[in-house]
């Protein structure tokens, strides 16, 4: 997985007074890129059962989610930790 | 796509408003007062007046404002009438275009009186004969249908309250405008707010407000009107409201998508919303695992709230968006009051929100949604 941007999401608001950035990826989401996310700290979710597998993982500051196929997830966090989690090693 | 957050801005619009839209970019611009070519019989700003007068019960049409929504309509009411925050009562179930311009505008002093609503978000009118009685209220802001439980309140009786006490009523149509019957001057609404692009079936930017023939209130902005330009220092009265150019091509659509309305009749529109959310009631209640906000609920409007067990509302709106192409909207919903009553305090709901446009088998296919993800 290589990252290649990061935008401000739009839809903070969901996210009932987080921040969040929506992560861009080169490539749509396998399988193997969001396991390569598991080992981001935070309880991981990953519903396999639908056609576009659905995945979480989450923490008391932030939340990462997305869907397998897309070219994007999403980062949320409390305001004061942003720098909770580091992409840097996928870009 | 399954579009299902028409609480917010509804979609698609009606043809009528989109050609409406396109056929006022093509043709001269409308100039409200400035110039000869608006003296024909197809004014665009007192057409569209006239037919929010008449949907809305309004007879002083003269007095409906054009703003670029309820959000400046409400702003604009709550900073002219010149009183004080801990002189307006307000409920839990405002949106935050009256929350927080109450709380934020450097004109009015301390806080307003907050009235609180049952589980179902219904604010029983008793509560607010109890304070108007202390004698302090002078104005009460009322949201008419809520955008989180589809609560509609009895605004009648709170115009009779309102009237009994010399109460100011303002009245927040938001969400009603377009799908509910509101009677502005037969409940005593002193002033409105609605916005466009909701029920209305407008344009995102255009909406306005309504203020009664003789309540004086002082404007929030100044500028060209196209009337007595001689004159600069305005004082005590004789103020005008519209200044700048208006917005006439939404204005064009807006009109064009009241006139739909009517066309379509209200009491039709009413009714099929109607079906669609007791359709989505029904099926929803099915589905195990699902608590619903205001189930309790005998008049409502399009609007159903929800929370499925072991998923954050967020997180649901996420899948439905993005694995199912299902469009909702999740959260506090801007009315962030509202959640500790009923029961919803924290991440919010799940909101799906409906036009006239919709189907039931698009709730079918919702439906369908949610059990797969429940597995």
């Amino acid at each position: 997985m290589k990252i290649i941007d990061r935008r401000k999401s739009l839809e903070t608001c969901t996210e009932s007074g987080w921040d969040a950035i929506d992560i861009l990826t080169e490539e749509p989401l396998n399988d193997e890129d969001i396991e390569s996310l598991r080992s981001i700290e935070g309880s991981f979710i990953y519903l396999r059962q639908l056609k576009k597998p659905f995945f979480k993982i989450e923490s008391h500051n932030y939340v990462i989610k997305g869907v397998r196929g897309d070219s994007f997830f999403r980062y949320a966090f409390h305001r004061e930790h942003q720098e909770d989690v580091s992409f840097d090693r996928f870009s | 796509m399954i579009y299902f957050n028409n609480a917010a801005t509804s979609y698609p619009k009606p043809e009528t408003v989109k050609k409406a839209y396109l056929d006022a970019l093509e043709a001269l611009p409308s100039g409200q007062f400035r110039s000869a070519l608006s003296c024909d019989d197809a004014d665009v700003f007192s057409l569209c007046r006239n037919r929010l007068g008449s949907l809305m019960g309004i007879s002083g049409t003269d007095r409906i404002y054009f703003a670029s929504g309820s959000t400046e309509g409400l702003n604009v009411i709550i900073n002219g009438l010149g009183i004080n925050a801990d002189e307006i009562a307000a409920t839990v179930t405002e949106h935050n275009s009256v929350l927080r311009p109450l709380y934020n505008l450097p004109s009015i002093k301390g806080e307003p009186v907050i009235l609180s609503c049952d589980e179902n978000g219904y604010i029983p009118p008793e509560l607010f004969e109890n304070e108007a009685k202390k004698g302090r209220i002078k104005a009460l802001v009322l949201n008419h249908c809520s955008n989180v439980t589809g609560a509609i309140q009895d605004a009648k009786s709170f115009g009779e309250i309102s009237e009994r006490y010399g109460i100011i009523f303002i009245l927040d149509v938001s969400q009603s405008a377009g799908c509910l019957e509101i009677k502005a001057d037969e409940w005593g609404v002193d002033a409105l707010a609605f916005t466009g692009h909701k029920s209305l079936m407008g344009l995102q930017g255009t909406g306005g407000y309504y203020v009664r023939e003789g309540l004086s209130f002082i404007p929030l902005k100044y500028g060209g009107t196209g009337l007595d330009s001689s004159r600069i220092l305005y004082e005590d009265d004789g103020y005008e409201y519209e200044v700048g150019t208006q917005n006439s091509a939404g204005i064009a659509a807006l009109s064009a998508a009241v006139k739909w309305i009517m066309d379509q009749g209200m009491d039709a529109i009413s009714e099929k919303e109607k079906k669609l959310t007791g359709y989505a009631i029904d099926a929803l209640s099915a589905v195990g695992g699902i608590r619903i906000y205001g189930s309790g609920l005998r008049e409502r409007g399009p609007v159903v709230s929800f929370n499925m067990d072991g998923f954050a509302p967020a997180d649901l709106a996420y899948i439905l968006q993005n694995s199912f192409d299902i469009v909702t909207r999740s959260g506090l919903h801007c009315t962030p009051l509202i959640h500790k009553y009923i029961g919803s305090a924290g991440k919010g709901t799940l909101r799906i929100s409906f036009s006239c446009m919709n189907k039931e088998s698009e709730i079918d296919e919702m439906i369908s949604a949610l059990k797969e993800i429940a597995g």
